[in-house]
């Protein structure tokens, strides 16, 4: 930014040869705006003075914008546009006419007046005219472009996002979005107050659960929201129905957002673009599919719009759109745990901005009334709570509020003090603030937590749970070209495009896009929040192509064919311009093409799954459902008793807890890491596991296994070690050379019951598992405690029902080797361990704060102590 | 046995005393065929009776009894009476009222016949009845690959108030396997079919027990509850939707399911039920079958001529005490089922319709929506059901509600499947109600968005903006202005052909004389309009100087070509002369346009 400066007023105010007010900046950027505009005009200059265009096509151009005006007085004044018009049909008759006497007017008055030609040219010349004549004017025809562009895109977005409603049925898809399903639903059964205050004795059997305090209520307030409307005006939509297409319904919010964003960061043509790939690139699809009713859902439209709230309010500095971007904010906080993105991000851009010296009375205003309000709005919600002044990840907000105001200070004393106390003031002043930044950076850093790689990375270290989700990963370079295609390469071109032109928003931008993408390169699903911004500076980017390459063609038209023969090579210059332009623009719109195509493709293919419902295609195309995770959660909720536990790994937990409504030890809420470990040693009386051997379904809990013996190994490393379950060879596997620990235990024999005798063809032996290709080791297995209670058709899921024995063995206190084996041999919890209450909310970022917590010792709640027996 | 027995003697004794009462009517049940079908889940019984008058006067009505164990479960008795060869088919009779007796047990049934039955007159009528819930499972708990045997309880003989000369009573049973049976008379039993009798003068109210335990693996599925809901909408649609809970109500499964063994050996879980059929109406569209959870994928629809079939699997077999729930839902279209005659209007439905054969419905609940306005309701039930009180109901573009009849009935079975009437009148202007409210909303809508945009909300004056928008208009202006001065150039350009080629003067003349007027009257526009730019403080007021400037350089451009035309014409100039000089001007002129043209750009 030291690029520009010498505003020699500006400097001496402040001491700092590199400050430029912020005037000067307006009037830089206004200077830059007129110079880009006669830029172009310039560039005509040069051309024609050149001789690259004749200057009969120089006249048509002319004439043609004469013709695009006399189109426009016809709609602008009628009495006056009545003349023009007849003008216009006089000019054009008496053209055909001239034509008939070509041979007698000759040469010269044919080439003299070729704008003619392009006037008799017919009615639909001048329509076009019309249009592009209005387009230059930031009349109706641009709105009326930009709002059906606008449109469109949203619909594009809603309908995309439809392929699993089409393909399967509207379903809520895969685990998450049950359970938030399912606080819906009680929601709107139960009201709002009952909602906060639901404690779910469903779900972490025996400690429960407080739903209202535990979640971002946002989600759900907003489908029930929708709901309570919709029913109101008597239009009678299932809440299933409101979860399914909120996500669709919000991405078209989100395009609107992202367009109004660019638009403040650049342009309307940005804008219009970058509302076109948000609605259709893959990075955000994944999120929110329709049935994918998830907080993400509704989290992107509401980060971007505070962005566009606070982008704005920084450009106005009025009090109006800060308290706006609060209310925003205040959404996503209640929507969201990567609200934390936002309340450091603007925080990290005020900063920026003070040291670039930027700061004005704008900032001040935008970022103390943000601050201030935000903070007290993100109180209210319950599962936040204090956090936004205890923890450490809100304090760099903190910190850059205490900072503004120090330097508002400086700046207010500077007019009211002499010289010399000034600069004393100024040099206590600064010192004390660096200070503080200093010591908060430390802090920060010191505690661990707000640096999110060394969070990541003590989380895949030390905590096996976090390391089990798939989408805790690190992203591929592969992941990021697949969900954001061909953007990922232009979207360093905006970023380029911004810093150069840098000013207040820009800055900002540019901030979200490091920061973003530095995420995303930790953590897969933090793909999500560089979306965005990766849409808008590649839309930046594409846009500015398009104004170089096409820009001019809305004003000036190709020159007719009618030049004078004897600038034969001068037109050839031309038309090499011309081409390189037409190439131009025909590989950008190959990309964009491309990429629309690229985005339905992975859109259809790779995340239109619901994941509950499983399709194979034959060889023939038929289609074969296999539906047998709801054939068996049905079987739960019809015929179990109404109050009996479901022990499962704790993916399913929500699965079962939405559509099985049956009580589940863990789900995939996973705050309780030793709970997970422990799984199972607790009093219940149906085991589920899921099975794919039959089907070939790889994500199976056989599959799954180690983790489990991680999550165990990690609570109890006395007890259960990993490397029992490998091989001497280290392989894990499950046929006869398999370990003898894993062929015997409780998870192997279930998975595998009866499975010895099935032979699933002829070339295969019989208990041939197709998942993991083996002919299994155990054929023989027999239970003592459990009976298989349900087995879906294609054995996915199988439950098992523990019995009920009149007389209990004595129970062993001492813990054993094998956590699943631990099943048949407790019945009632025995000693669960040091119970360390450790809290994952998930945030977007990866940032897992450790810290003990006792929400769930509130209320009705058991106290850990008491659930220990 | 002995307690019933004591009630069998006093129930003859008490028959003996009221001999005047019942018999005294004089009717005799000369011949008896009695059929009990144990095939299904359901006892059905059909008692062919030849009914004689031995009394002394014409009989208008008889009396039909049950049992009073079985009589909780009877789900339906209906009676014929078969006519004679030369009349044809069978009469229904017209009324079956409940009545009692005094000191009997059980229920009766008086059948109203209809015309009285002479002294001496014979006539053949044909009793049916049904029961649910009579075959009870034993043992009640099975495993998987057991069967299923079940106990039926009943009386050998027909439970009659009126003495019997002469009875059979045949049992058809599900299978060949009977465990075993009671041996009154001696019965024969070949492969399915048990024949008992013929007995000889029973007396009135006469009860044996017959027990008969066999195997019986039909599918023993009961619809707990159905909720039916009729919607009816006067724009061509009838929608339909059921929600069924379904149960086995067999031998409880006991033990483990093996689905091993369930899919590999054929026998196992005989009496498991898979999948059922379903009937619906054959113009029945848009069919859907889901529960709570979604779609049930495992459906299949046949669209045959005369219907539509359903095959409905459950999402798992269902085995001896296993339910499930389910929605079945579809749309009709409204001419095959509602008549109209000016304002009345009758809707002619199914009460009940097909679930599976041999249904059995313990509780059903039948909604039947009605269209926003109807009015004088009135409701033509096939048999007696319990009509609940009306209620409203809400959807789409409602005001005031639709109204919805509620009527509830237990223990159906298949023979109540019967068309209900209701009749009501509608106001046919209604109709549009619907419309006028989609069009009134959008009215609404779009004169909001007229009056926001039109009208100023500010409750601050932004200064700034105001200026730069009255530039901008003032802009404008002065393009069109200028545009139409360039025009003007043109026209001239026009006219100097003209006369080139017509050499006439005076119209050269008169064409350069309009321009200057108009090229006067446009040019002192435009300084005004620059002194307006001027005041509004605005810099493009130079810039409309500069093309000023530059128009009267150009004007002097087109004065001269025309001179130089008249030149031309008054052969004062070679022509080559001519086209030079004109090339050079037009060229200039050119430039000038294209500044005049850059100028505006920037403006």
């Amino acid at each position: 930014m030291s690029v520009r400066f010498g505003d020699v007023t500006a400097a001496a105010r402040c001491n700092d040869p590199e400050f430029k007010t912020h005037a000067h900046g307006e009037r830089e950027r206004e200077r830059e705006r007129l110079a880009h505009v006669t830029r172009g005009h310039r560039g005509q200059d040069n051309r024609s003075r050149a001789g690259t265009t004749a200057r009969g096509s120089f006249y048509a151009g002319a004439g043609k914008a004469w013709h695009e005006s006399d189109a426009r007085a016809r709609e602008q004044t009628p009495r006056t546009g009545q003349r023009a018009r007849e003008m216009a049909e006089h000019h054009a008759a008496s053209d055909g006419k001239h034509k008939a006497s070509a041979g007698a007017g000759g040469s010269v008055h044919g080439s003299s007046r070729p704008g003619a030609a392009v006037g008799g040219g017919g009615g639909g010349g001048t329509g076009k005219g019309g249009l592009s004549g209005g387009l230059t004017q930031p009349a109706g025809w641009q709105s009326l472009l930009s709002f059906s562009i606008l449109f469109l895109a949203c619909l594009a977005g809603f309908s995309s996002r439809l392929f699993a409603v089409i393909r399967f049925e509207s379903i809520i898809h895969e685990f998450d979005p049950w359970f938030n399903y399912r606080s819906t639903h009680h929601l709107t059964t139960n009201g709002f107050y009952e909602f906060l205050n639901w404690f779910d004795e469903r779900a972490w059997y025996p400690l429960g659960r407080i739903v209202g305090g535990t979640v971002y209520p946002g989600l759900m307030v907003t489908a029930g929201l929708i709901h309570y409307v919709l029913n109101l005006l008597h239009i009678t939509v299932h809440i299933r129905d409101v979860c399914v297409f909120l996500a669709p319904v919000f991405s078209g919010l989100t395009a609107i957002s992202t367009f109004l964003l660019t638009r403040e960061l650049w342009n309307q043509g940005a804008g219009l673009l970058a509302a076109c790939f948000i609605a259709i690139v893959p990075g955000y699809i994944s999120r929110s599919v329709a049935g994918s009713f998830d907080n993400e859902g509704i989290a992107i439209f509401a980060l971007q719009f505070t962005y566009y709230l606070w982008v704005k309010s920084v450009k106005t500095g009025s009090v109006f759109w800060a308290i706006g971007c609060c209310l925003s904010y205040f959404y996503m906080v209640s929507a969201w745990g990567g609200y934390v993105f936002i309340i450091n991000l603007i925080p990290l851009h005020v900063f920026a901005l003070l040291l670039m010296q930027r700061y004005s009375r704008r900032v001040y205003i935008a970022y103390s009334t943000f601050y201030i309000v935000g903070l007290v709005l993100s109180m209210q919600i319950p599962f936040v709570g204090f956090q936004p002044i205890r923890t450490s990840e809100h304090m760099a907000a903190a910190g850059v509020f205490a900072l503004l105001q120090a330097y508002a200070l400086l700046q207010y004393l500077k007019d009211r003090l002499t010289r010399q106390e000034f600069q004393t003031l100024f040099f206590l002043g600064v010192s004390l603030a660096a200070g503080v930044v200093f010591l908060t950076v430390i802090y920060l850093t010191y505690t661990g937590v707000y640096v999110p790689l060394a969070r990541a990375h003590y989380a895949k270290i030390h905590i096996p749970i976090i390391a089990s989700v798939s989408e805790h990963q690190p992203t591929t370079w592969v992941s990021f070209f697949f969900d954001l295609h061909i953007l990922v390469c232009t979207f360093p071109a905006g970023l380029w495009f911004c810093i150069k032109n840098i000013n207040d928003e820009r800055v900002f931008v540019a901030l979200y896009a490091i920061s973003a993408v530095y995420f995303a390169g930790v953590m897969v699903r933090l793909m999500l929040t560089l979306t965005p911004v990766v849409c808008m500076l590649s839309a930046v980017a594409f846009s500015s192509v398009f104004e170089h390459y096409m820009g001019d063609d809305t004003k000036r038209e190709k020159p007719p064919a009618e030049d004078s023969s004897d600038e034969d090579d001068k037109r050839n210059s031309g038309n090499l311009y011309d081409k390189v332009k037409s190439i131009v623009t025909m590989l950008m719109l190959m990309l964009l093409m491309m990429f629309a195509v690229h985005c339905t493709w992975v859109t259809s293919n790779a995340y239109s799954s619901p994941s509950v419902v499983l399709a194979s295609y034959n060889h023939d195309g038929t289609r074969n459902i296999l539906d047998d995770f709801r054939e068996a959660y049905y079987w739960l909720r019809q015929n179990t008793d109404e109050h009996v536990r479901v022990m499962s790994w704790w993916d399913y937990g929500y699965q079962i807890a939405g559509m099985a409504n049956r009580t589940t030890l863990v789900d995939n809420n996973t705050w309780n890491n030793s709970h997970i470990a422990l799984v199972s040693r607790s009093n219940v009386d149906y085991v589920l596991i899921i099975f794919g051997g039959v089907i070939g379904y790889s994500g199976d809990d056989i599959n799954k296994f180690l983790w489990m013996v991680r999550i165990a190994e990690g609570e109890h490393p006395k007890d259960i070690r990993e490397s029992d379950y490998f091989t001497p060879q280290g392989e894990f596997r499950v046929d006869k050379a398999g370990s003898p620990t894993l062929l015997n235990c409780l998870m192997y024999k279930m998975s595998y019951y009866r499975f010895g005798e099935m032979q699933l063809d002829f070339r295969t032996p019989p208990g041939f598992d197709r998942t993991r290709n083996a002919e299994i080791g155990n054929k023989d297995i027999k239970f003592k405690h459990l009976e298989e209670a349900f087995t879906s058709e294609h054995w996915l899921v199988r439950i098992y029902k523990v019995k009920n024995l009149d007389n209990r063995e004595p129970l062993d206190h001492k813990l054993r080797s094998v956590v699943p084996r631990q099943k048949y041999t407790s019945k009632k919890v025995t000693a669960v361990g040091p119970f360390v209450s450790i809290a994952f909310p998930k945030t977007p970022r990866g940032c897992f704060v450790l810290s003990t917590r006792s929400v769930y010792c509130h209320r009705g709640a058991k106290k850990p102590e008491n659930i220990h027996m | 046995m002995a307690p019933k027995a004591t009630i069998l003697a006093a129930c003859l004794l008490l028959v003996a005393a009221l001999g005047s009462g019942v018999s005294g009517d004089g009717l005799v049940n000369e011949d008896v065929k009695r059929t009990v079908d144990l095939s299904s889940h359901l006892a059905k019984t059909t008692a062919e009776i030849v009914l004689s008058n031995q009394g002394n006067s014409g009989v208008q009505s008889f009396v039909l009894a049950v049992e009073a164990d079985l009589a909780p479960h009877l789900a339906y008795i209906g009676a014929t009476v078969k006519g004679n060869e030369e009349e044809d088919g069978t009469l229904a009779l017209t009324s079956i009222q409940q009545t009692s007796i005094q000191g009997q047990s059980g229920e009766f049934y008086k059948v109203q016949l209809p015309s009285s039955l002479a002294a001496g007159a014979q006539l053949k009528v044909k009793v049916e009845m049904m029961f649910s819930h009579v075959l009870k499972p034993f043992p009640t708990h099975i495993t998987q690959a057991e069967r299923q045997l079940v106990v039926f309880q009943g009386n050998h003989y027909l439970f009659s108030p009126y003495p019997t000369r002469s009875q059979t009573t045949r049992v058809r049973l599900a299978s060949k396997t009977a465990e075993s049976y009671t041996k009154l008379g001696n019965p024969a039993k070949s492969d399915e079919v048990l024949e008992y009798g013929p007995f000889r003068d029973v007396a009135p109210f006469s009860e044996d027990t017959m027990k008969i335990h066999y195997e019986n693996n039909s599918p023993f599925l009961t619809i707990s509850s159905i909720t039916r809901i009729i919607e009816v909408s006067h724009w061509g649609n009838i929608a339909v939707e059921e929600t069924i809970d379904l149960r086995h109500t067999g031998a409880n499964l006991k033990g483990p399911f093996s689905r091993y063994d369930y899919q590999r050996q054929s026998d196992s879980g005989i009496s498991s039920v898979k999948s059922f059929k379903t009937i619906l109406p054959a113009s029945a569209q848009d069919v859907y079958y889901r529960d709570e959870i979604g779609n049930i994928s495992t459906s299949h629809l046949q669209v045959l001529d005369d219907s539509v079939e359903v095959e409905v699997r459950p999402r798992f077999p269902l085995f001896g005490g296993w339910k499930t729930h389910y929605i079945i839902g579809y749309n009709l279209p409204s001419y095959e089922y509602l008549y109209t005659l000016g304002d009345q209007y009758a809707l002619k439905m199914r009460l009940v319709d097909h679930v599976y054969d041999d249904q059995v419905i313990d509780s059903m609940t039948v909604k039947i929506i009605l269209p926003e306005g109807a009015r004088n309701i009135h409701v033509d039930t096939p048999y007696k059901i319990d009509r609940m009180p009306n209620q409203l109901h809400y959807t789409y573009l409602d005001t005031f509600g639709r109204p919805v009849l509620v009527a509830t009935k237990n223990n159906l079975v298949e023979q109540h499947i019967q068309d209900v009437v209701v009749h009501y009148n509608f106001n046919k202007i209604l109709m549009l109600q619907e419309p006028l409210l989609v069009v009134g909303a959008f009215y609404i809508l779009f004169f909001t968005v007229i009056i926001y945009v039109r009208l100023d909300f500010a409750i601050t004056k932004d200064p700034a903006a105001e200026v730069r928008m009255k530039v901008a208009s003032i802009t404008e202006q002065v393009l069109t202005l200028v545009n139409k001065r360039l025009g003007l150039y043109r026209h001239m350009d026009e006219v100097v052909n003209r006369y080139k080629q017509s050499r006439d003067t005076g119209a050269l003349n008169s064409g350069r004389k309009t321009l200057e007027a108009d090229h006067r009257a446009l040019t002192n526009e435009i300084s005004s309009l620059q002194a307006r730019l001027k005041a509004e403080g605005s810099d493009l007021a130079d810039k409309v100087g500069e093309v000023q400037k530059l128009d009267g350089q150009l004007k002097e451009l087109v004065c001269r070509s025309s001179q130089e035309a008249e030149r031309l014409v008054a052969g004062k100039v070679k022509k080559e002369a001519y086209i030079e000089s004109e090339k050079t001007l037009i060229s200039r002129r050119q430039e000038l346009v294209g500044r005049i043209d850059s100028l505006l750009d920037a403006l």
